[in-house]
């Protein structure tokens, strides 16, 4: 079971098409003014889920699951007709308990009360009475079927790269020490991989591993993690990571087919001493630092010897690319500079290095070409359709903040239960009044 | 009605969720009959019930006990044990294992409804010792153990530790094929957050507790489902417990004390451990303790020459002893031992070569408990021997083995239904409280 992804509940009965969630949203979609302000809540949600992981002090892979759980809570309900703050304090209640490092369930009353009483939430009348949140649990246990394993794109990623030189278990979760246990990734008594007949790792950088974590953890504030496998978002990360990652990009620009294939053929004089191009000296020489003697390894060939579509690792990354364009628009704090100041990642097991800042930013000063935030043309990499994005109209600077996103929330809320108690009248009117009358009000 | 709506948004925002989600659910009294009650322990109870749907299929039902305060049932969050127990069952599925059909929630309770096994090893032994009064025969012993075998290898496959295998917790069904249940106490240890020890400090009912968690060791793998599935071997064998030692109680700190009694009863067999046969004994937490006892050889070969009378049975047995857990062999080597190739053959279906006037009676099951099923009575918590085909007990309540045994597995605790200890009680609360 912790093995094999393809017999497990994630896999039979939790991943959905966009129809699905499509029509999750329906009821959602009558009472936003802007349909993108769903994606929005999509990522403001899960901000909320890990401030208050944060807060309760969980692990990463517990706020993953947490968030897995939100997510699936909410492709059979609607935000409208509940109050997705008790279901945040749920799913954190839950995933802690399966992630096995439960939470009293009074702290998780007294964090939740105090993180969401804040101004940018404002939920003043979030219950102090465990009751209320162990009722939900039972319910939210209810509509994930009881299905509580979840699979994470973390492991893929620990299984498939290897840190340069060091031993990574120990920074990675295994401080159980369990001896049998304690390598990371998927033992050699398990044989092939799950996903494929991939063999050996890849070895990457302390960075380049950072930045494909990030990237994973930035797939939470999205649906992506009930559209796809686990496996894919993790490899769609790395890939990703190749090109934001400096020392990735110095080690793949070299074995680019466009490039080097293309100029080979033009200039043959450039690389004729090299009878297997993908070995060639350049990449040696930008490796990094480290003077390994053992030969330099081509990541691309690495990618496509894996057993998994790349098409569909490229679909993956372009949703993972208009994530943060989308994430762009969205500011925790109306006060602060950066968009991504607060951003949630400190959790990953590299905390007190890089956590609050997000693999984009943190590669954009640095970045030649790959830059997730400038505007600019991106030409060479795969950025460079996220101008497509529907960017216009947000580049003046109005940015969607917490505080409202907390206001669409109660009005959905609101004019939903209007629409309840009022039948007879027709929803659509019913909307319009409800909303313009709590415009007006508010 | 405005005032109403925003009362519900203030005061009880999920109300109308709650409101569909019951109008949908399905109850337990509208798709099963229950026909009885089989057995009850600190987790709840369990029920013996008939489907009113697929031909009317008959399960094993058991309840979570609701969580009270005072007579009022609330919600006061689904223990450990529970989340577990579901969590686990939802992902596996093997010929071996108790299949979970569904789980219900209703009304504060949960319900796992799992299919239903006649049999158990308990009951067996029990029928043996009590009514046949003559051994297990070796075809029978050896197709228990091989099944049993069978399903812990896909367990461990799984990464599954189950931590509580004893005689009570392995099921037979009807058609004679061992299920191992229980998985109350089981965890994945994939990849864990936090060390083992950090979430449960005891595991294993004391007589089947490997000698590493015994000497209070922090870390412990596979080793001690093998370990347990020797002691559940030789019991099979002799009819008793082979290391029936009386277990410390923790302290009122609860502090897991050194269970002298119990590795006394383990090194009277199986000699002392030494350092050249166990390298890691010498950094064990309790060592200095051990090395106060009394020293003893091994003799578990005179043990099995009455009782196992194969030398191929020793040898395995032998090799599941193993102080060293490194050495201990793991479920898959003890599957591919020459003892199950050896004849007789174990059989798919372990009654195959019991004659029929030898299998053991059918569960009983208790009428008049039937009916609180839907409310719990209040002050009814201690029970004993129900589901035991009428076989009396000879041990005690606060005896590791006489649980009852239809999915006896403690709630959160390896005790049982231990009504002696007070340590246990305490903790067993108090993990209540904690998840």
């Amino acid at each position: 079971m912790a093995t094999d992804f393809w017999a497990s509940s994630h896999y039979k009965r939790w991943i959905v098409d966009r129809a699905t969630l499509k029509q999750a949203r329906a009821d959602d979609l009558q009472y936003v003014e802007d349909p993108e302000h769903l994606d929005l809540l999509a990522i403001y949600f899960a901000n909320v889920i890990s401030k208050l992981g944060k807060k309760l002090q969980l692990r990463q892979r517990v706020i993953a699951t947490a968030t897995v759980f939100f997510r699936r809570f909410y492709v059979k309900n609607s935000y409208c007709e509940t109050d997705p703050f008790i279901v945040i304090s749920a799913c954190c209640y839950v995933a802690a308990k399966a992630e096995e490092s439960p939470v009293h369930i009074k702290n998780v009353v007294t964090e939740s009360r105090l993180l969401f009483s804040q101004e940018n939430y404002n939920v003043k009348n979030f219950p102090s009475d465990n009751t209320k949140l162990a009722e939900m649990e039972f319910y939210l246990v209810d509509d994930l079927e009881c299905d509580l394993t979840v699979f994470h794109p973390y492991r893929t990623l620990l299984t498939l790269c290897r840190k340069e030189a060091t031993d990574s278990a120990s920074l990675f979760g295994s401080e159980e020490g369990e001896a049998e246990e304690a390598g990371i990734g998927i033992g050699t008594e398990d044989g092939p991989r799950y996903w494929g007949t991939g063999e050996g790792q890849l070895e990457v950088t302390d960075g380049a591993l950072q930045t494909a974590w990030f990237i994973i953890n930035d797939t939470y504030r999205s649906d992506l993690c009930l559209l796809y496998p686990p496996h894919i978002i993790a490899i769609a990360a790395l890939y990703l990571t190749f090109i934001l990652n400096p020392s990735m990009r110095d080690t793949v620009l070299p074995h680019l087919p466009t490039e080097h294939e293309h100029s080979r053929a033009s200039m043959p004089q450039q690389s004729s001493a090299a009878p297997q191009p993908r070995r060639s000296s350049r990449q040696a020489h930008h490796t990094a630092p480290t003077d390994s003697p053992k030969k330099p390894q081509d990541p691309i060939a690495f990618l496509a010897d894996l057993n998994v579509s790349l098409p569909l690792i490229a679909t993956v990354s372009q949703e993972i690319i208009s994530l943060y364009s989308l994430w762009d628009r969205y500011k925790e704090d109306a006060m602060s500079e950066a968009p991504r100041h607060n951003r949630d990642q400190a959790q990953s097991p590299f905390s007190g290095s890089t956590g609050s800042t997000s693999p984009a930013k943190r590669s954009a000063p640095e970045s030649r070409s790959g830059s997730l935030h400038a505007g600019n043309s991106n030409a060479g990499t795969p950025m460079d359709t996220r101008e497509d994005l529907g960017e216009t109209g947000w580049s003046d600077g109005s940015y969607v903040t917490p505080a409202f996103l907390s206001g669409v929330l109660m009005k959905m809320r609101e004019a939903r239960l209007a629409d309840m108690s009022h039948p007879a009248s027709g929803r659509p009117v019913a909307i319009n009044k409800m909303l313009e009358r709590t415009q007006a009000a508010g | 009605m405005l005032d109403e709506r925003a009362n519900i948004l203030q005061h009880d925002p999920m109300r109308i969720y709650r409101a569909k989600r019951d109008a949908a659910r399905r109850t337990v009294a509208s798709k099963y009959t229950i026909l009885g009650f089989i057995s009850s322990g600190t987790y709840g109870r369990v029920y013996k019930a008939q489907s009113l749907e697929d031909e009317g299929q008959i399960h094993a039902i058991k309840k979570f006990k609701p969580d009270k305060e005072g007579d009022v049932i609330t919600y006061t969050g689904i223990s450990q044990s529970a989340i577990r127990e579901i969590a686990l069952n939802r992902e596996i599925n093997h010929e071996n294992i108790v299949a979970l059909k569904e789980v219900i929630l209703e009304d504060k309770s949960i319900y796992m409804v799992f299919e239903y096994a006649e049999h158990d090893f308990l009951q067996v032994i029990h029928h043996h010792s009590q009514t046949l009064r003559a051994p297990i025969s070796n075809a029978f012993l050896k197709s228990l153990i091989y099944q049993l075998f069978n399903g812990l290898i896909y367990l461990h496959s799984c990464h599954i530790l189950h931590r509580d295998l004893k005689p009570a917790n392995i099921l037979i069904t009807s058609s004679g094929v061992v299920k191992i249940g229980d998985l109350g106490l089981a965890r994945l240890i994939y990849q864990p957050l936090q060390p083992l020890f950090a979430g449960d400090k005891v595991v294993v009912t004391i007589w089947y507790r490997a000698p590493e968690l015994l000497m209070g060791a922090k870390h412990y793998n596979k080793a001690i489902d093998c370990w347990a599935v020797g002691c559940v071997m030789a019991e099979l064998a002799s009819l008793r417990p082979i290391f029936k030692g009386e277990e410390a109680k923790l302290d009122s700190k609860k502090n897991v004390p050194f269970q002298r009694d119990q590795l006394l009863k383990i090194f009277e067999v199986l000699g002392t451990p030494e350092e050249k046969d166990w390298p890691g004994v010498v950094d064990m937490p309790e060592y200095q303790n051990m090395k106060r006892l009394d020293h003893f050889s091994n003799r578990l070969y005179d043990w099995c020459q009455s009782r196992i009378r194969t030398p191929l049975g020793y040898d395995l047995l032998r090799q599941l002893f193993a102080y060293d857990p490194d050495n201990r062999l793991t479920a898959k080597e003890a599957l591919q031992h020459k003892w199950f190739y050896e004849d007789p053959k174990p059989t798919w279906n372990v009654f195959h070569t019991v004659p029929a006037h030898q299998i053991p009676p059918h569960r009983r099951i208790t009428q008049d408990e039937a009916p609180s099923m839907m409310p719990v009575p209040a002050h009814n918590t201690s029970h004993q021997g129900h589901g035991h085909g009428g076989v009396p007990f000879t041990q005690t309540q606060s005896k590791p083995g006489s649980t009852a045994s239809f999915g006896s597995l403690s709630g959160g605790g390896p005790y049982g239904q231990a009504t002696g200890g007070n340590g246990a009680h305490v903790s067993n609360r108090k993990k209540a409280r904690m998840i």
